[in-house]
């Protein structure tokens, strides 16, 4: 419990736009969950720690949500940042949207949302998601089961079908406008389950 | 006093955080009133209370500090409405439950506002139990609250109740929550109870959507014939075999003296005579006795109405199928624009964590794309146009060709055999020789077809339809190629059976004449019901026939995918290593599992054994069986000697149109059934409707006896054609207008 007092503290100091995102139990959960993973007790997270999630380790694109976590060039992570990428996935609340437009947007917003979500595909932050970036996620998805060839086709035809400036790269705006990928990631069930992967 | 100073203060401290409902604050200090004075009264009034009460200060002041705590934990909490709420209403539960908990020995006594106060708590508690499993606290906080709440609902909802009323309240609140748990109780148990599951799941990360749509398929009919069964055996067997007349008490039950000698000779058995001829299995066995046993049992009506219910249930439940695939499948109209990207980005389950599962979700996600890949493919042909419809012309010509090749046979062949059963000293192959021809017909034509239909060029998913509706093209001309040449030898039957009876009767007569005529005044024994001379009988020969076609046909289809697939996979995998030429690539290569084939099928041994219900009752329960072994056979031979498809497509709306089949069928089937029970009349000497004209006349004669005098003549009026033709129509512009407003709903919709 004092630990607990303690980072809340910290972060009450800091004005963290995180700690006003999420409730006070939902903070001390979450420092559980993080004490939890951390098995060398140091206070910071590292890489090794998050593959011991079994839903992580087996999801195709487990590495690069475990990049997501940690910020550039850095090989631990704190709590602040643990929570911090774990805001993304709470829910949108549109009471919230409406009440504070000047200042900075929280992280659950949709906009937010698909960013990180963008970031995942787009591994060297150009902005843009390239037919070979498609090809790697591609070939991670289905193995080898699938011809290079066909795989090719594939990135092609996905590139074709969101590409509306025709620069064969797939850029955040034309990401957004992907129909229904709105509902996937910002849909209830993919969040809370994520989230209660994690937590 | 000190003491309750303090709580007032208390009280009002927590008024001024607390952001409450001012309505639950008063409620709380109005019962802590209230209970405070009573307390007093109390005091005054019985001395040994004291010591209660004193404990119950006691117990207050030590839950001050906890208050205290929680006030400022309560007041550290940021603006999460929410979160506050669920906690204040935790704590004045809380709060309530101590106080309340005093009270609980005056309960006697409680005051309308009370009881008001109370019902409203407990309103509280149900809803935060209901809502528990949103908030987001940790699993044993969630728990510990979970607990209080539902001890104190459970301890006050008795206490709701008015005096007297009280028991009874507290006794429909707990059916009512017994009702509810029984309820979840039997939903899980339901859903455990759907068997084969995880067979099909592994089918179907394997093997793709379509193979496993046949076994769901497979599964459903399943369900259907075992319905049909418990009707059957239920109502009809076993009434029989109980209450009626036991074997050899009669000519019909007997076995002809004749026929006793090889009555049990296995070859004999096999072909449904002997025995098994005169058993309950079959039409002919049954006793024409209006009521039977001490319940009165009416066996002929019974037998009747079960023959119409079985298509009547069948009916219902392939147009419910139907339409809850309708609905299922509007749901993904409208992703067509995105498929790739739809496919790439969120394809995979976050849920999985077991690596097995893991495997299976790349094997589906592969399949996927393939599928798509292939849709896309075909999507993006274009050719001479002129050529592919020439070609399509030839290949429908030729299929009618062979169509009408397959029906001629099938009446030459029926012909042939009706001579053959006038002939002493038939082989096994001319008794079986329409049931060998039909089965080849059925094995052979179809993969002629596929041949034929390469000349098409379809897209496989159309290209399936086509080959899905020659093949039943071709087993319904089969069918009723078969039918129509058996109507012919039951009307030969029929012919025979006045020149039997006859007999019978002459026979009779003079064994009455010959057994009198000794002179005594006795009467004569009975002749032995096996010297008794029969009618040709002819429902049961007709059972029979559709008995053995089934029976083959079952066993053509074991035998099809036991050499067609295991022993060819057999063959090329233990060979390959010593062949010219490699087997697995080339001829013959391992199977794929034949799609259509098999659904047609199952479609057509439905059709067969809605034909023979009727006929012979046990029929149902042989199908019964098959389903069953089926079920296990196949998924065996899917998952050890198939490989999948080398172009695999979705199944998607495929599910409606083998429903269509299986209704088309229902309909066709019903049809020989109801023309001979409208028009032939039944045999003399077997059957439950023997001695009638025809056979619904049983219903006339229940409805004359049975009911009283009123029914009889509201039904001669309803039987009225002038009645029955509008009320048809009537039926036809309702459903019209149905179907009108579903179409219209769908439309909006998109």
């Amino acid at each position: 419990m004092e630990k607990v007092n303690r980072s809340r503290d910290k972060q009450k100091g800091k004005k963290d736009t995180t700690a006003e995102v999420f409730s006070h139990s939902q903070i001390t959960r979450l420092y559980s969950r993080f004490t939890s993973l951390d098995k060398g007790e140091n206070g910071t997270l590292s890489r090794e720690d998050f593959q011991r999630i079994p839903e992580l380790a087996i999801n195709p694109l487990g590495d690069r949500i475990i990049n997501a976590f940690f910020p550039e060039g850095e090989d631990q992570v704190n709590f602040r940042g643990f929570m911090r990428t774990l805001a993304h996935f709470r829910p949108i609340e549109d009471n919230e949207k409406s009440k504070d437009q000047n200042g900075p947007e929280p992280l659950n917003s949709r906009s937010n949302k698909l960013h990180f979500a963008f970031r995942l595909y787009d591994l060297d932050k150009d902005d843009k998601i390239s037919r070979d970036e498609l090809l790697q996620v591609l070939r991670m998805m289905v193995g080898v089961n699938i011809s290079d060839e066909q795989l090719g086709s594939i990135a092609d035809r996905t590139i074709q079908e969101a590409d509306q400036d025709g620069d064969s790269a797939i850029s955040f705006a034309e990401f957004v406008k992907v129909g229904k990928l709105h509902f996937y990631l910002l849909n209830e069930t993919a969040h809370p389950c994520f989230l209660h992967t994690l937590t | 006093k000190t003491g309750r100073a303090s709580r007032l203060e208390r009280k009002k401290q927590e008024k001024d955080k607390e952001e409450d409902e001012s309505k639950e604050e008063d409620s709380c200090s109005q019962q802590n009133r209230a209970s405070r004075k009573k307390n007093y009264q109390q005091k005054n009034s019985d001395g040994k209370k004291a010591g209660e009460e004193g404990s119950r200060q006691r117990e207050r002041g030590k839950k001050a500090p906890t208050k205290d705590q929680k006030e400022s934990e309560n007041k550290e909490k940021k603006t999460n409405k929410k979160e506050k709420e669920g906690d204040d209403k935790q704590k004045t539960d809380r709060k309530n439950s101590t106080t309340t908990s005093s009270n609980s020995s005056d309960e006697e006594s409680l005051s309308e506002e009370e009881l008001a106060m109370l019902m409203e708590q407990v309103e509280q508690k149900k809803k935060l139990i209901s809502t528990m499993r949103n908030k987001p606290w940790r699993m044993m906080k969630k728990l510990s609250v979970l607990r209080e709440a539902q001890a104190f609902v459970e301890k006050f909802e008795g206490a709701l109740g008015k005096g007297k009323g009280k028991k009874l309240y507290a006794y429909k609140m707990m059916m009512a929550k017994k009702w509810v748990k029984f309820k979840r109780d039997f939903d899980n148990f339901k859903t455990q109870c759907i068997p084969w599951e995880m067979k099909i799941k592994e089918v179907e990360s394997h093997f793709g959507s379509s193979v496993a749509s046949y076994f769901i398929f497979l599964r459903w009919m399943y369900g259907v014939n075992l319905v049909l069964f418990g009707l059957i055996f239920g109502l009809v067997i076993i009434p029989e075999i109980l209450m009626g007349m036991p074997y050899g008490s009669m000519p019909r039950k007997t076995v002809p003296r004749a026929e006793q000698a090889t009555a049990m000779d296995f070859s004999v058995l096999w072909d449904f005579e002997g025995y098994i001829k005169y058993s309950a299995l079959f039409y002919g066995y049954y006793n024409n006795q209006r009521t039977i046993g001490w319940l009165k049992y009416r066996l002929p009506m019974a037998y009747f109405t079960v023959g119409i219910s079985v298509f009547g249930y069948s009916l219902m439940v392939v147009i419910r199928s139907m339409a809850r695939n309708a609905n299922e499948s509007t749901a993904d109209g409208d992703d067509d624009n995105f498929i790739f990207s739809w496919k790439m980005f969120t394809s995979w389950d976050y849920l999985i964590g077991n690596p097995e599962t893991a495997d299976n979700k790349f094997a589906s996600i592969t399949t996927s794309f393939k599928e798509s890949i292939v849709d896309e493919q075909e999507s993006n042909k274009d050719e001479n146009i002129h050529l592919r419809r020439f070609l399509r012309v030839l290949a429908n010509v030729l299929i009618i060709c062979c169509l009408c090749g397959s029906g001629y046979l099938i009446y030459f062949v029926v012909k042939r055999s009706q001579t053959f059963s006038k002939m002493q000293n038939v082989g096994w192959y001319e008794r079986n020789e329409v049931e060998i021809v039909m089965s080849l017909l059925g094995m052979f034509c179809p993969p002629l077809f596929e041949t034929i239909a390469a000349l098409e060029n379809y897209h496989p998913r159309i290209g399936l339809k086509w080959q899905l509706g020659r093949i039943f093209a071709l087993f319904l001309g089969n069918l009723y190629t078969f039918l129509l040449a058996l109507m012919d030898d039951v009307n030969e039957k029929l012919a025979e059976e006045d020149v039997v009876k006859n007999i019978t009767h002459w026979t009779l007569l003079s064994h009455h004449n010959s057994s009198v005529g000794n002179g005594s005044t006795a009467t004569p024994p009975p002749l032995d019901p096996a010297d008794v001379p029969r009618g040709p009988c002819w429902e049961t020969t007709v059972g029979i026939e559709i008995v053995r076609l089934t029976v083959s046909d079952i066993l053509v289809t074991y035998i099809t995918i036991l050499v067609g697939d295991f022993i060819r996979a057999c063959f090329v995998r233990f060979m390959n290593y010593c062949w010219c030429w490699d087997l697995e690539a080339g001829f013959p290569s391992y199977a794929e599992f034949d799609i259509s084939g098999n659904v047609l099928g199952l479609i057509f041994n439905q059709g067969m054994i809605w034909m023979g219900s009727f006929y012979a009752p046990g029929l149902v329960g042989i199908n019964v069986l098959r389903l069953l072994t089926s079920m296990y056979f196949q998924c065996w031979a899917v998952m050890s000697s198939n490989v999948p498809h080398a172009r695999v497509f979705k199944a998607s709306k495929s599910n409606n149109f083998y429903m269509g089949l299986l209704l088309l069928i229902l309909f066709l089937s019903l049809l020989p059934v109801a023309y001979t029970i409208m028009s032939l009349p039944p045999s003399f000497d077997c059957g439950p409707f023997s001695g009638k004209k025809r056979m619904y006349e049983v219903i006339q004669e229940t409805i004359e006896l049975d009911f009283p005098l009123f029914v009889a003549k509201i039904f001669s009026y309803v039987a009225n054609p002038g009645l029955i033709i509008p009320a048809i129509l009537l039926m036809v512009s309702i459903a019209i207008k149905i179907s009108e407003r579903a179409v219209a709903k769908l439309y909006r919709q998109l």
